[in-house]
């Protein structure tokens, strides 16, 4: 068993962490969809660019609108990569990350923080004139994606499965699974209206682009061919027990962390609020889908990890 | 290669005719044997690497404590093995020393009674804490870890500057700085019989151990820092993974029934050993300072009933007090019955009204100290500074002259150190490090910082220093 200060520090250098990732990849993604997309359709382009700042909500109050598209992509694309003011900024995540590394840096093993460390200085090495230029801005980006998987795969490599690995991994998770869930809702309100709002092959762009932004484009084709059909994708980024970004798989993987935490005798709070969780994902899958109750049981799944938080805070933070 | 001979002060490296000593000959035909394009390269590495490895350091009073590299120079200090013998014995000495000190003041007060050391000298002295009058730590031992600073004089003698029987710091660099030359440069070390260092950490963790007041048991010792913000809080993370003990703040322990325990996860731990690194003050609120947020309330009473152990001691720092230094001869004598092996730099102590006026008037030729601070702070370079800051400076020591002591300026010794492509002379002290457990162990290393700027005098790390890799050799078979 660790001290609860240390095992708050590697909760959240894995929430960091994986936050880090979360908006790296959907920058990428993101970018490309409203490089694709731009000449065809400029309001879905602009759609997918005011999404990204639901999902990390982290400008400025007061910001002036954006009369032009590449206003507003630009301020996003810098905003969310190096402003260090943004509080969902790449730069911002991989700083956190780093302070709370370094202050548990004992409980870690050379290999995870020497990654971590070098994936950070090479972000900080840029400015924002640099990142302005779209292909400077994919490659320091590609290779920050890159620094972040080294580091994770130090992680898993070199780490003692201890209970501080657990605490890394809990935080890791739950940010996963509740940035998933914060993606769909923002997402689907759009794309499963009756009508679709845009052309054919724009609309199946959207759908591509929403399973790549969760990295489970070539995980779906596996499971359900090339072929995009909405009901499919809902059902397996929701509900498919294997892709490691479905809503369902994260909600069990935090629960088995949470059990594995948990004294033997007796459940905790938080591995209660989850294990329910997880119980529903596994087995109202379908109904879910067919009676449209999406949106509200999205609604549901992010409040009871809200509280899944609060409540692990409490028994073993001490905060 | 192009090597800059010093104005003054003894060279390290080469002799009064240009030539390399012996034991730096190989040293140098190496060197010389690498093109200024090859250095670089290395330099770049080594650069690389001491960023990579997050090898950082905290100075206070820039924004947010910025993180900084402690700049590393890659031309290592080489030690021979009889110089070494000299020092070695005479730091086991010193620690000796200081320890019976430390016991006799916080006792009997013998060397006071006997008037050795003025009793108002110490007793007066904010790091005396008589709180602890008549407690007698674990094992009898209140230094266990010094670290001592040595200098060389324009002979080459090594002479005691002070000794550091508080938290000294540094001997994370030494391990790191010896790391990163075998890598950087591993041409350098098969040509010499360069005695290792990296068993510091396991000797350092039986120190602690020996002091454990559960006996029997497999102790508990942690590391206690002050936190992320502090300067040495590389080193504070750096021991606690080499030794594999848990690295806790104030906040993490907590005092019930006059037992220490740290805060876990699921329920808490006794502890038994802890290796602190804050001062006394931040130690206890309820103790000593009241406002201090750092310390964990209680705690000197578990210490007072002997159930945790605490290196150093509470209160040891009046040890190192920088006037008590000025009768460390004497006490070498009193306790020992022997002389010193170690000369030292004399010293002028503004507690003596002979010595103050005389420090009044030649304060053009002397350095200032205030007794009670560490890392260069609050010193005057009387040679150097000017009319004006003189007479501010007289100023402040005429509001409390016991505070300060003064010194002769002592040429350092200097040493060929790589910036900007040449070999400058640069000055450089010494600071070996000195475990106190079931016996006394002198780390054969230390940590040579080195005052980059050009002319100065200041080696710390707060203010511009530098530092390199030092090499103790071993004896060569006969």
């Amino acid at each position: 068993m660790i001290l609860s200060r240390v095992a708050d520090g590697l909760y959240w250098m894995g929430r960091y962490l994986e936050r880090a990732e979360n908006t790296t990849r959907l920058l990428l993604v993101t970018e490309e969809l409203s490089t694709e997309v731009l000449g065809l359709d400029e309001g879905l382009a602009r759609g997918e660019w005011t999404d990204l700042r639901i999902v990390f909500p982290g400008f400025p109050d007061g910001e002036p609108p954006f009369r032009h598209l590449a206003g507003l992509a630009s301020a996003s694309l810098l905003g969310l990569s190096i402003d260090p003011a943004n509080r969902y900024s790449v730069f911002y995540s991989l700083k956190k990350a780093r302070d709370n590394a370094r202050s548990v840096r004992e409980a870690l093993s050379l290999e995870v923080f020497i990654n971590l460390n070098e994936t950070y200085r090479e972000l900080e090495s840029y400015n924002r004139r640099q990142l302005g230029d779209p292909a400077t801005f994919r490659s320091a980006l590609g290779s920050t994606h890159r620094g972040i998987m080294s580091t994770v795969g130090a992680i898993e490599h070199t780490l003692t499965r201890d209970a501080g690995w657990l605490f890394l991994k809990l935080g890791e998770s739950l940010e996963r699974v509740f940035r998933t869930a914060v993606i769909l809702r923002t997402k689907l309100p759009a794309l499963v209206s009756d009508e679709p709002t845009v052309d054919l092959p724009l609309f199946y762009s959207q759908w591509r682009s929403l399973l790549r932004g969760l990295s489970c484009l070539e995980n779906y084709r596996k499971v359900f061919g090339a072929r995009l059909e909405p009901i499919d994708v809902l059902q397996f980024l929701l509900f498919d027990a294997e892709t490691p970004r479905s809503v369902r798989y994260g909600a069990t993987t935090v629960k088995e962390h949470l059990d594995r935490i948990s004294s033997a005798s007796e459940l905790s709070q938080p591995a209660r609020i989850v294990g329910k969780l997880a119980a529903e994902l596994s087995y109202q899958g379908h109904d879910l889908i067919r009676d449209g109750q999406i949106l509200p049981f999205l609604d549901h799944v992010l409040n009871e990890l809200g509280r899944a938080h609060d409540a692990l805070s409490t028994v073993y933070f001490g905060t | 290669m192009k090597w800059v001979s010093p104005k003054s002060g003894f060279d390290e490296v080469f002799d009064p005719r240009g030539q390399p000593r012996s034991h730096y000959a190989t040293l140098i035909s190496i060197l010389e044997s690498f093109t200024k394009e090859d250095v670089e390269r290395r330099e770049r590495l080594q650069q690389l690497t001491l960023r990579n490895q997050g090898i950082t350091f905290t100075v206070y009073g820039e924004k947010d404590g910025l993180e900084r590299i402690f700049p590393f120079d890659f031309v290592p200090r080489i030690i021979p093995a009889a110089e070494w013998k000299t020092l070695q014995d005479g730091l086991v000495q010193r620690i000796t020393t200081l320890n019976l000190f430390l016991a006799d003041i916080y006792q009997e007060q013998k060397c006071l009674k006997d008037g050795i050391v003025p009793a108002e000298l110490i007793l007066t002295r904010k790091e005396y804490k008589r709180e602890l009058l008549g407690m007698v730590p674990p094992r009898k031992i209140f230094t266990h870890v010094v670290g001592t600073d040595i200098i060389r004089n324009d002979r080459g003698e090594y002479l005691v500057l002070e000794d550091n029987c508080r938290v000294p710091s540094g001997v994370s660099y030494v391990l790191e700085n010896r790391n990163l030359l075998s890598r950087v440069f591993p041409e350098f070390f098969g040509s010499y019989p360069v005695r290792p260092i990296k068993d510091y950490p396991t000797l350092l963790l039986e120190t602690l151990r020996f002091v454990a007041p559960r006996r029997g048991q497999n102790p508990v010792v942690v590391i206690l820092s002050p936190g992320i913000h502090n300067s040495a809080y590389f080193e504070h993370s750096f021991l606690a993974r080499e030794m594999g003990v848990p690295l806790v703040e104030g906040r993490d322990l907590l005092v019930e029934g006059n037992h220490l325990f740290m805060r876990r996860t699921h329920g808490k731990r006794q502890v038994d050993v802890i290796y602190r690194r804050t001062d006394d003050d931040f130690l206890d609120p309820l103790a000593f300072r009241r406002d201090s947020m750092l310390g964990v309330p209680g705690l000197l009473n578990v210490y007072r009933e002997g159930n945790v152990a605490l290196a150093n001691a509470p209160g040891a720092g009046v040890a190192d007090d920088k006037s008590v230094y000025a009768f460390m001869p004497q006490l070498i004598r009193y306790y020992l019955g022997e002389d010193a092996l170690l000369p030292q730099v004399s010293t002028y102590l503004g507690f003596k009204k002979d010595d103050f006026k005389y420090m009044s008037e030649h304060l053009d030729q002397l350095v200032v100290k205030t007794t009670g601070d560490a890392g260069g702070y609050g010193m005057l370079m009387g040679p150097f500074a000017s009319a004006k800051e003189r007479e501010t400076y007289l100023a402040g020591m005429k509001k409390n002259p016991g505070n300060y002591i003064a010194q002769p300026l002592v040429e350092l010794s200097t040493h060929p150190t790589h910036i900007e492509g040449k070999f400058e002379p640069r000055r450089v002290d010494l600071r070996p490090f000195i475990l106190y457990g079931d016996r006394i162990r002198v780390l054969p290393g230390g940590l040579t910082r080195v005052a980059l700027r050009p002319g100065s005098y200041v080696v710390n790390s707060s203010q511009g220093g530098g530092s390199k890799d030092t090499w103790v050799l071993a004896p060569r078979e006969p």
